[in-house]
């Protein structure tokens, strides 16, 4: 009887249920597109940190202190510890390997220069041996192609970078500018245990201390200073987690739950911890520029994030719950009539309660389906990227939609408990 | 006779009213807090990026041939330039700080090494550089010159800490600081030792002269480059260079943070005025009544729904007023919550607020024109 009442209130007057249903579907697909995007938030805006470059820097632990300014060290190549290339496989290999975005060794090197074909004298200049785009083994079989294409993004090039192992060089925009230098000449390079003919093939503009050097292939730098496999400095990309309370702590006072929860968080304290154990013998440590801005940053925008959404869906129930409001006070002679007919107060709120929540779950349900579509907009728009679906998500706005519908039909409905059937059935 | 009308029509459905003006109130409330908060969101987060340290360097014009520099003696330039960059200084300039470079031997004990020593400002560093951990704190006078900050590496290597001394040689000159504090920089800085720059100066012998000149400016890329391009031609014969790495990052990064932001306010507003319709067309079904009757006595429609709708008006202004007041209490409570800074509230949100709000509410009487088609005595006889 009960469903019968339910159903054929349902048939008779669909009109009246499409505000509400309308209002809910709205109100939720806004509710699922905020929401998607708030979770998606942190990890997208993580990715886009990583357009200012490397946030890890690894040196050796080393006995003498390297005399760099200006990005350059000056120390001779015969002084100081060096890193090993064929250990670089392993940071593909840590718990959070997924998170290493790039990872770029650098040998430093003094060297000379002649132009070939204008029989100038040598010049002092820097050579910097990097790897623009290297693929590099990982102990699993696989291959992790990385470089300064990842870890220095915002390196500006006119023409071409070098490829990999081949005989090329980039010059710096300064130093081209000073020395005249252009794209298709050839530099004879004297480091101190060999010489090199190398044609240029590109201008790289950094804005910082790289303008008045020559980068090399690291295996020719290497080669030049009869350093096989081996570099001074790792910068290191890593996707991070803001730092919060439970990570400043020292990982060798926390207690094993602590210490598997910061282990297993993508903390940049514990990326580097993670490195270290796969590089024994070096020295990681957080580019606190980058990782402090990036840090404060996520935590400010997320933090916004969040109480925006919280308006957002506010803002959604409120209106779900006006809607439901006016559709109930519009039956007031209905109710009237039930009431006259021998309805309880009871079942007259449990048909009202029953029908809305039917109206919130297929409401609700239309309303997800279309905030996925929203949000996938919004992922693209913004990021460029579209968002993942979280069905996750589906239970929590069903919950919501009927949350909302309920609440805003409870206000009208002790008022229609009030009601005398009489006076409303004349009309006043 | 209309506007006593009005009165008594607002007077008469005081609490039905009232839930219109809250829910109308608390859109306003949402939209002008966000509003506000969107219009100050790029600013407050520029600052936030200031700590990326320096994003233009003023030096000597290296490309200029003949000038004898090597990477190891880089050439130098006049102090006064500082003056001169402090004279152009605007509100958005967050930090200056001179720099000169001398890679001298340090002894501590009996323990010798090459050392990169720059002389600076060392109370100016830290508003150039809040990104450094600096233990025990930074240093707060630059009159006190005997004082250093050690990096963390130099620390390390030769066993220093707070308090302790440290000899400084180059080229026959001395000079002996006391450590006050050990820095942490994740990067070349973690290898230095900061001496005060006349300490530098004396120590290289080189009186007055500076290596080069770090800015710390606060705006977006395009600011900064226009700040950077005036710098150039007030000083023809230097280089000033704007840092890319942070400028171009920046302003990606803020362009993608607005559009979220604003994003999501769009959404908001659509929903909030969805609310405030709802219960603006609540209101117009009720006055069913009102209109029969009032057109069995012989009002005219145009009359009739211009009554409503001036009614509708004074209620959506009223509560735009209202709203813009109680959404710029909530702009600050954000603003204090997400930035810990106050969020300046912006007079111009008002007519917005207050127009949106009007407009919000005018369309939400929009079933008031079914009214035109009311039958008195099918009204009044209750059906």
């Amino acid at each position: 009887m009960f469903a019968r009442l339910v159903a054929e209130s349902f048939a008779r007057n669909p009109r009246r249920k499409l505000l509400t249903a309308a209002a809910l579907v709205l109100g939720m697909a806004a509710a699922t597109a905020t929401l998607t995007v708030a979770l998606d938030v942190g990890d997208r805006l993580a990715r886009e940190f990583r357009s200012f470059g490397a946030n890890l820097l690894v040196e050796p632990q080393s006995d003498t202190l390297p005399l760099e300014f200006g990005g350059v060290d000056y120390r001779p190549v015969d002084q100081g510890a060096f890193l090993s290339e064929t250990d670089l496989g392993w940071l593909k290999t840590i718990f959070w390997r997924h998170n290493i975005v790039g990872f770029t060794p650098f040998l430093y090197l003094p060297g000379q220069m002649t132009i070939e074909h204008r029989g100038g004298k040598l010049s002092q200049v820097t050579l910097i041996g990097t790897w623009h785009q290297h693929a590099v083994p990982v102990p699993d079989g696989s291959t992790f192609t990385t470089g300064l294409s990842a870890t220095h993004p915002w390196w500006k090039i006119r023409g071409q970078w070098f490829s990999d192992g081949k005989d090329s060089c980039v010059v710096g925009a300064a130093l081209a500018a000073r020395e005249g230098i252009s794209i298709g000449e050839v530099l004879e390079l004297h480091g101190s245990s060999s010489a090199l003919s190398l044609p240029v093939t590109g201008i790289v503009s950094t804005g910082q201390e790289e303008d008045q050097a020559v980068l090399i292939p690291l295996s020719l730098a290497q080669d030049l200073t009869g350093q096989r496999g081996r570099f001074r400095q790792l910068y290191v990309s890593a996707l991070t987690k803001p730092e919060d309370a439970s990570s400043q702590k020292d990982p060798a006072t926390m207690t094993p739950i602590e210490y598997d929860r910061w282990f297993c968080s993508p903390y940049i304290s514990s990326i580097s911890h993670q490195i270290q154990q796969v590089l024994p013998g070096t020295d990681v440590r957080p580019i606190r520029r980058v990782a402090e801005t990036e840090g404060r940053i996520l935590t400010r925008v997320g933090a916004l994030l969040w109480l925006v959404t919280l308006a957002a869906l506010v803002a959604a129930g409120l209106a779900v719950a006006a809607t439901s409001a006016t559709t109930v006070l519009e039956r007031r002679v209905e109710v009237g009539l039930m009431k006259a007919l021998g309805a309880t107060n009871g079942l007259v709120a449990a048909l009202f309660l029953a029908e809305q929540l039917m109206l919130a779950v297929a409401g609700g349900g239309i309303g997800f389906l279309l905030g996925l579509g929203l949000a996938r907009a919004f992922g693209e728009s913004i990021f460029g990227v579209p968002s993942a679906p979280r069905v996750i998500l589906l239970p929590v706005i069903l919950a919501l939609a009927a949350l909302v519908a309920l609440t805003g039909s409870l206000v009208p409905l002790r008022r229609a408990s009030h009601f005398q059937p009489a006076p409303i059935l004349r009309g006043e | 006779m209309f506007a006593r009308l009005l009165w008594n029509l607002l007077r008469a459905s005081r609490a039905r009213l009232a839930v219109a003006l809250v829910a109308l109130i608390s859109g306003a409330a949402v939209i002008s807090a966000l509003v506000n908060l969107d219009l100050d969101v790029e600013r407050k987060l520029t600052q936030e990026f200031r700590t990326l340290g320096a994003n233009i360097v003023v030096a000597p014009a290296y490309a200029l041939a003949g000038s004898g520099a090597s990477p190891m003696s880089p050439a130098l330039m006049d102090e006064s330039v500082v003056q001169t960059i402090e004279a152009m200084r605007t509100p958005a300039v967050i930090a200056v700080a001179p720099y000169l470079y001398v890679v001298a031997r340090a002894s501590v004990e009996n323990s010798d090494l090459p050392v990169v020593v720059a002389g600076t400002w060392l109370d100016g560093i830290r508003r150039l550089e809040p990104a450094w951990k600096v233990t025990p704190g930074w240093i707060g006078s630059r009159e006190e010159r005997n004082l250093c900050l050690v990096g963390r590496n130099v620390a390390r290597q030769l066993g220093l800490a707070p308090g302790k001394e440290i000899e400084l040689r180059y080229a026959g000159n001395s000079i002996v600081e006391t450590v006050a504090a050990v820095l942490e920089a994740g990067g070349p800085e973690d290898n230095q030792i900061f001496v005060n720059l006349p300490e530098a100066q004396g120590l290289l012998g080189s009186d007055k002269r500076i290596g080069l000149i770090q800015l710390s400016v606060e705006g977006s890329a395009n600011q900064i480059e226009s700040f950077a391009n005036r710098l150039g031609q007030a000083l023809p014969s230097l280089e000033v260079r704007p840092i890319r790495q942070i400028a171009d990052a920046e302003g990606l990064l803020l362009d993608r943070i607005r559009l979220l932001i604003f994003t999501m306010v769009l959404l908001i507003l659509v929903l909030t005025a969805l609310c405030v319709l709802a219960t603006m067309a609540a209101l117009a079904m009720e006055r069913r009544e009102d209109v029969g009757l009032m057109k069995a006595l012989g009002g005219s429609i145009s009359r009739i729904v211009g009554l409503f709708l001036a009614e509708v008006g004074v209620l959506g202004a009223a509560g735009g007023l209202l709203g813009y007041l109680a959404g710029i209490a909530l702009s600050r409570w954000i603003g204090e919550r997400v930035f810990g800074a106050a969020i300046t509230p912006r007079l111009d949100v008002l007519p917005l607020t207050v127009a949106l709000t009007v407009g919000v509410a005018l369309a939400g009487a929009m079933p008031l024109r079914l009214l035109g088609k009311v039958r008195p005595a099918v009204i009044l006889r209750g059906d």
